[in-house]
């Protein structure tokens, strides 16, 4: 068989052969491939295959082969493993263990055994194929001969020119062309006129187009009360009120609803819910993460600069320049230095503990990844380590990205407030620490006299002179006195907690402080630590950090210096376009993310403009036209329609990047304003069970911060006031006092904002915690701000029933309403009739009616007989912890300040039985899935 | 023509490819990303409306044929030292005191300045039939180190706890990820539905890092650990505010399903609001047995004797032992216990004496108790920490601190119960307890190791996320052979 493959003569001639004949010969009639093509088959594509998913463990390493089979030569390949089967049979690969492993049929071999790496149906179709025609295995010299000297093609896989990989077979390597849709230049399709509908809307053409391919029928449009109450979560993330329903289902004018819409677009609640979804993408927080957990005292300001931005309609493109590049646009410009704050997003922390060079990696790593996620839908990380395993991103454009970033130090910039930032509080918050850092700087000082009395009485004792502790540091041991003379188990412990009481304390100061967390270009800083401000040094030499292709993504292992730049293979796409996109990067100091940032935004860019599109359209429908937000590459979901989402693409870059404008566009269309009830669901959910072909409207659960706030809309104790530091609403008493450890003591304990307008102000104004998540919140999905994400998700599990139902908030939330109800209507059905149309944003009927007042009748019977129980607010804490040092308990008391003159919400004692039996019902109604859920 | 052929050609591979895709998805949902795919069959089901298995935490077959179905995690938050525990080192003796310079790449500030070496303040001794070396401290542990396998080949990456704890937690440094029981009740599913399926029994006080350490990460949330707590509420809100009696609750929920009910009718085709009308009873039906599972009062007094409930030093920890076993005999699928303080810089004779004595008796009392039970065998139990502590210290405060820093190089670690190889050491460490020297594997090969036990494929127990496929190894491991039976 060997002296088979040797008599074959070197066939010149082949210069190009057409590999798509062989598969359509061979699927046809089970006509097997001739021994020359099956070598070329072998030579381009089966030993490459072998070479990527199986020499790792199967030849690479001669002393750990894995199944004692080694598949590096025919001859060991034939021999098989220690199984015993025939691991390959030349001519039949169903008889070919390696064939059977590679289709995943037999559970007890499937190989390669990692989902990722596993064989596409066209990759085992060609082992099949070579197997069944004899499994020629030409010797190493003619097999590279013939890679070199024929061509090749098969199917229609196209490569991709991209900048140098570190393998070649990579190199080499094809791509359906429709998987890389999202590389490709946005194209200009035309509305389809002939699916235009009723509404003349381009939208709904495109949509109609691919109903009617799929054989679905529309559902009616949704009536006004529907509409305007799912107009408005959407725009403004707050349900409508009952007269703003009312004006707009009694306004018969024929742009009734275009007023709504226009209405919406410019409140600043817009700004509000529409930041909230960019700040998911970025993974904003207000506090480091990790062991410390340390607040940035300044974050506040990039949240509401997004906010910001939202409402005043930035256009898209400037938003992405700001965000990346900022300092470096105009470094005079406070707005700026807030902007870019956007590249410090991530958890980051520095201490004594880590490796400074470790830290600064996973910094730069951290930014690549979330450039790539947020801009152009394509996770960066995976090509960190090696060339990307399904998308055309060698490795080395991942450190070129990164190399735009290496200039970048962190620095708390000074940034003089803009008139419209919210300062408020900023007075007694101040003199608040103040006071505090005072109290436990008494205390440590006495902690620190009792030491230094015993050290003056040891010292005196042997007849030395007193030294203070810290000279005495480095004084031979005999001539001072043991560490901590003089204080016991508990003063030692005390005295760490004090320590970082004091550090957290000092480093939230700079909450009043003018400063914008924010970074600037320089040489690398030796030692950046977390928990305290970090400036800008007086002089910055002109050094720059180089940046290696780091192998296997470890710091440690540099190999070839890199240059900065972008992701070549966009390049290749638009080259035959007019005008190719720009994509140099300057290796000055400073300008490299200037130039990143116009790549990014450049109209150009198919990956940013497709992606934000994408998005948008997301974030109105509950799903994107790709169903991966973040993840346009080979591996994201493909877009349902791709013709309209280049349309849409279009139509925002023609429209000034607005973001306003495409929710005039979408929401004006027929498609948005379907009624989510389908009178032929039960068809419709066989052909299209996911609803990609929009027949309906997807009805969606409230996220987290709407359930929220709409409660509080709900119960009329919204503030609406905008912007400034964070607050902090109540949350579940016993996570806030719940201890949570931070390096060496416990965190201080969570105490609310002190009345009840500060704490009433829309979620997306609350303290943010890494650690600490609010768990009303966390239970109903928020994400946490580790990872981005692209888009909230909405389970249903059984603690959001104990958090909703049995929690204080949503019940402080019910008493709140029912005081408003007493207020406002003076008998039992009119307050039944109004708590309805609040929450469920309808008129109630009458059976609700009925049942509701009888509830309520019951319950007014049982709060007359049992005395209403107020909660309690503690004043301090015993907090006992485990000294790692002395290994034994000790406690102390944490003072709760904020509770000492607390304005609590109103308590059940204080109102009648009447009341808390209303308040019970308006309970039942925020948990109605009336209310939970938008149609 | 020729264009057709190929669609033709193009379509018979796509389908091959989701044929051959479609039998795991089935199986294990893969991409199954928003809750409510997992549930969009549940109104045609009726078994499911009463509460029974068949939703995402349905119990499921393992994927390879194991003992343990259970796993009972203890996590010695801080590190403790493998060295003063069981891997004695008698070369520090010899070498007490004098100078010691790190070397390597993994320089922290930690292990920088004048650093000495530092000899165990403990006596070692050889216990059981087989003769692990066991510290003086593990009185009651002694007892059954013949069920015990111990490892110390075992090696983790970060010097640093938070990135430390979830690496060993979730299998990723960076946190946002799976825990290992999220992983596992994806895997296995539950055997009572009216329970969480993973349960965390932490500290009063959180582990640095938090709740992120049993994170359900990018899975779905009903793999999400449920911190039950040792003071306070057990479940966050679990019972109605005060002044709310169970009769005002029944009430409320049956005014509330009148609602729901006329609701669903007016939107018939949406699934998720059925799920969701069935939450409110099972929490009802939770509200109740979550309180009763919990009081470890019911058991009689030689059981709590014999986990040291009652007694000062033991009470704490001996309670979650014992509740752990309560819990893994409802079914609940994976429990993990924190003890927390073991990060001994300095007084180290002190520190790590009181730990080890906190929690010598209950351990060896859970072994004890599941053994008697028959449940040892299809119960796994891992005992570690996040990573090791080295042979030599620095100075702390201008002076001698007679203790250890942090040490990714070895750790102590053991593993008891299904599957496991008992009364055996595996691996070794080098002559100062410096770094794995044998049967070395990093924590990864550990993290396929636990799920191997527990009849689950690392490399199968995938779930698609940020465009892959996603396993708490993150790029596949090892089985570490030598630990099984």
């Amino acid at each position: 068989m060997l002296q088979r493959f040797s008599t074959l003569s070197i066939y010149g001639y082949l210069a190009t052969v057409s590999f798509l004949m062989f598969l359509v010969s061979s699927c046809q009639n089970q006509e097997k491939l001739t021994e020359e093509e099956a070598e070329l088959l072998f030579a381009h594509e089966v030993y490459p295959l072998l070479q990527e998913k199986c020499f790792a463990c199967h030849g690479d390493k001669p002393d750990e082969i894995e199944g004692d089979f080694n598949i590096h030569t025919l001859e060991s390949a034939l021999a098989g493993g220690e199984s015993g089967r025939t691991a390959l049979a030349p001519g039949s690969a169903e008889k070919s263990l390696i064939y059977e492993a590679i289709t995943w049929e037999n559970p007890e071999f499937e190989m390669p055994p990692k989902e990722n790496d596993r064989l596409t149906g066209e990759q085992i179709t060609l082992v099949k194929q070579w197997i069944d025609a004899g499994a020629p295995w030409p010797e190493d010299e003619r097999r590279t001969y013939l890679v070199e000297n024929t061509e090749w093609t098969y199917s229609d896989g196209i490569k991709v020119k991209t900048s140098p990989a570190l393998s070649a077979t990579w190199q080499n390597r094809r791509y359906k062309p429709e998987d890389l849709w999202g590389f490709q230049p946005v194209q200009d399709y035309k509305v389809p006129e002939d699916y235009l509908t009723e509404s003349e809307h381009p939208v709904d053409a495109f949509i109609q187009r691919k109903l009617e391919e799929h054989n679905i029928e529309l559902a009616p449009l949704a009536d006004k009360q529907t509409l305007v109450r799912r107009a408005t979560f959407d725009l403004t993330g707050l349900p409508p009120t009952p007269e703003e329903v009312e004006m707009f289902v009694n306004d018969n004018s024929p742009d009734a609803y275009e007023k709504l819409i226009e209405r919406l677009l410019a409140s600043p609640r817009y700004g509000e819910r529409w930041g909230r979804h960019w700040l998911d993408v970025v993974r904003y927080a207000d506090t480091d993460g990790y062991s410390n957990d340390f607040e940035r005292p300044n974050a506040w300001r990039y949240r509401d600069y997004v906010i910001r931005s939202f409402n005043e309609d930035k256009p898209y493109n400037q938003f992405i320049r700001e965000q990346i590049a900022g300092d470096e646009i105009n470094p005079a410009d406070p707005e700026m230095l807030v902007a870019v704050g956007y590249l410090r997003m991530g958890p980051w922390e520095h201490t004594g503990m880590s490796v400074a060079a470790e830290t600064r990696q996973l910094f730069l790593d951290d930014v690549t990844n979330s450039v790539g996620e947020t801009f152009i839908a394509i996770p960066l990380r995976c090509a960190s380590c090696h060339d990307h395993k399904f998308d055309p991103i060698p490795t080395r454009d991942y450190y070129r990205i990164q190399a735009s970033f290496a200039p970048v130090q962190f620095a708390d910039r000074e940034a003089s407030y803009l008139p419209s930032e919210n300062k408020e509080g900023f007075k007694t918050g101040k003199a608040r620490l103040e006071r505090l850092i005072d109290e436990a700087e008494q205390v440590q000082k006495a902690i620190y006299e009792k030491e230094e009395a015993a050290a003056r009485r040891w010292m005196a004792q042997r007849g030395l002179n007193y030294v203070p502790r810290n000279e005495r540091r480095k004084l031979p041991d005999d001539q001072k006195p043991p560490r901590y003379i003089g204080l016991s188990d508990q003063d030692l412990g005390y005295r760490k907690v004090l320590q970082k009481r004091l550090q957290v304390l000092r480093h939230q100061l700079g909450r009043y402080e003018p400063l914008a967390y924010s970074v600037y270009n320089g040489p690398v800083v030796d030692n950046p630590r977390s928990g305290r401000a970090m400036t800008i040094p007086d002089s910055i030499n002109s050094e720059t950090q180089s940046t290696f292709i780091l192998t296997g993504g470890s710091v440690y292992a540099t190999d070839e210096e890199v240059t900065p730049g972008v992701l070549s293979a966009i390049r290749t796409f638009t080259e035959e376009l007019e005008s190719p996109i720009q994509d140099s990067i300057p290796d000055t100091r400073d300008g490299r993310r200037l130039a990143l940032a116009n790549w990014l935004s450049s109209a150009e860019n198919p990956l940013t403009t497709r992606s934000i599109v994408n998005r948008i359209w997301q974030y109105h429908f509950g799903q994107g036209i790709a169903g991966n937000a973040s993840n346009f590459g080979v591996m994201g979901k493909k877009p349902t329609h791709p013709e309209l989402l280049d349309w849409l693409t279009n139509y925002f870059i023609d429209h000034d990047w607005s973001f306003k404008e495409m929710h005039r566009l979408i929401m004006t269309s027929d498609t948005y304003r379907r009624s989510s009830t389908h009178p032929e669901a039960k068809d419709v959910n066989v052909i299209d069970p996911n609803n990609h072909y929009l027949a309906y409207f997807s009805p969606r659960r409230l996220t987290a911060e709407e359930l929220r706030d709409a409660m509080l809309a709900v119960s009329g104790e919204l503030n609406t006031q905008m912007g400034g530091l964070p607050i902090k609403p109540e949350i579940n008493r016993e996570v806030a006092m719940q201890p949570r450890h931070i390096m060496g003591s416990i965190a201080p304990a969570y105490q609310p904002s002190r009345t009840p307008e500060e704490r009433n102000r829309r979620t997306i104004y609350s303290y943010h915690y890494r650690g600490l998540p609010n768990p009303m919140l966390e239970v109903f999905n928020q994400p946490n701000s580790d990872l981005s994400c692209e888009q909230r998700i909405a389970s249903t599990v059984t603690p959001q029933v104990f958090t909703l139902f049995n929690g204080q908030d949503s019940y402080n939330r019910a008493l709140a309403m029912a005081q408003r109800l007493n207020e406002e209507r003076s008998d039992l059905k009119s307050q039944i009739e109004r708590a309805m149309e609040l929450a469920w944003n309808r008129p109630a009927e009458a059976k609700e009616v009925k049942a509701s007042a009888d509830f309520v009748a019951k319950m007014v019977e049982y709060h007359e007989e049992n005395e209403p129980i107020d909660p309690k607010y503690p004043v301090k804490i015993e907090r006992t912890m485990f000294e790692e040092m002395t290994g034994e308990e000790f406690s102390y008391t944490e003072r709760l300040d904020v509770y000492e003159n607390y304005v609590a919400d109103v308590a059940p004692s204080e109102v009648s039985p009447e009341t808390r039996a209303l308040a019970d019902l308006c309970r039942v109604l925020f948990n109605a899935n009336e209310f939970v859920y938008v149609y | 023509m020729k264009k057709n052929r190929l669609d033709h050609i193009q379509r018979l591979l796509n389908q091959k490819a989701a044929a051959t895709l479609n039998r795991r998805d089935f199986l294990y949902g893969l991409g199954a990303s928003l809750g409510t795919v997992a549930f969009s069959s549940m109104l045609s089901n009726p078994a499911l409306a009463k509460g029974t298995n068949n939703g995402p935490l349905a119990p499921r077959q393992p994927m390879l044929p194991a003992k343990a179905k259970a796993c009972i995690f203890l996590m010695m938050e801080g590190g403790p030292s493998h060295i003063d525990t069981f891997d004695p080192k008698p070369k520090l003796h010899e070498l007490h005191m004098q100078k010691f310079t790190r070397q390597g790449e993994n320089f922290s500030a930690m292990s920088s300045g004048n650093r000495y070496y530092v000899e165990s303040p403990f006596k070692t001794r050889k216990v059981g039939q087989s003769g692990v070396d066991m510290s003086e401290h593990f009185v009651h542990l002694a007892d059954v180190a013949d069920d015990i396998c111990f490892y110390r080949g075992a090696q983790a990456e970060s010097v640093n706890h938070p990135t430390a704890m979830y690496h060993i937690n979730t299998g990723n440094k960076f946190g946002g990820e799976p825990g290992i029981g999220a992983w596992v009740t994806y895997g296995l599913g539950t055997e009572n539905e009216n329970l969480p399926a993973f349960i965390v029994l932490p500290e009063v006080a959180y582990p640095q890092g938090g709740a992120s350490n049993w994170s359900n990460g990018f899975l779905p949330a009903y793999y999400q650990g449920t911190p039950l707590r040792s003071v306070g509420s057990p479940i966050l809100d679990i019972q109605p505010p005060p002044g709310v009696s169970r009769y005002h609750q029944r009430e409320s929920l049956d005014l509330l399903s009148t609602f729901n009910e006329a609701h669903a009718k007016r939107h018939s085709a949406h699934d998720d609001l059925a799920a969701r009308m069935e939450s409110y009873e099972l929490a009802f039906r939770m509200q109740m047995e979550v309180p009763d599972i919990i009081e470890i009062e019911q058991e009689d007094e030689k059981t709590k004797e014999l986990y040291g409930v009652g007694e000062e030093t033991t009470d704490a920890f001996g309670r979650k032992c014992l509740l752990a076993r309560r819990l893994i005999e409802q079914g609940v699928r994976f429990v993990q216990i924190y003890s927390g303080g073991w990060d001994s810089h300095d007084y180290l004779a002190r520190a790590h004496g009181s730990l080890i004595r906190s929690v010598d008796k209950p351990i060896a009392g859970l072994i004890k108790d599941l053994k008697r039970r028959g449940m040892l065998d299809e119960t796994l139990i891992v005992w570690c920490g996040e990573f090791g502590r080295s042979p030599d210290n620095g100075v702390r405060e201008g002076g001698v601190a007679y203790g250890r820093d942090h040490n990714p190089n070895a750790m102590a670690m053991w593993f008891a119960g299904g599957g496991v190889k008992a009364g055996h050491t595996i691996g070794a460490t080098d002559e100062i307890g410096e770094s794995a020297v044998d049967v070395v594997h990093p924590l990864q090969d550990v993290h396929v190791t636990l799920l191997r036990l527990l009849g689950l494929d690392d490399n199968k127990l995938t779930y698609f996320h940020g465009g892959r496929y996603k396993q708490l190894s993150q790029i596949g491991g090892k089985v570490i052979d030598e630990l099984f039976a």
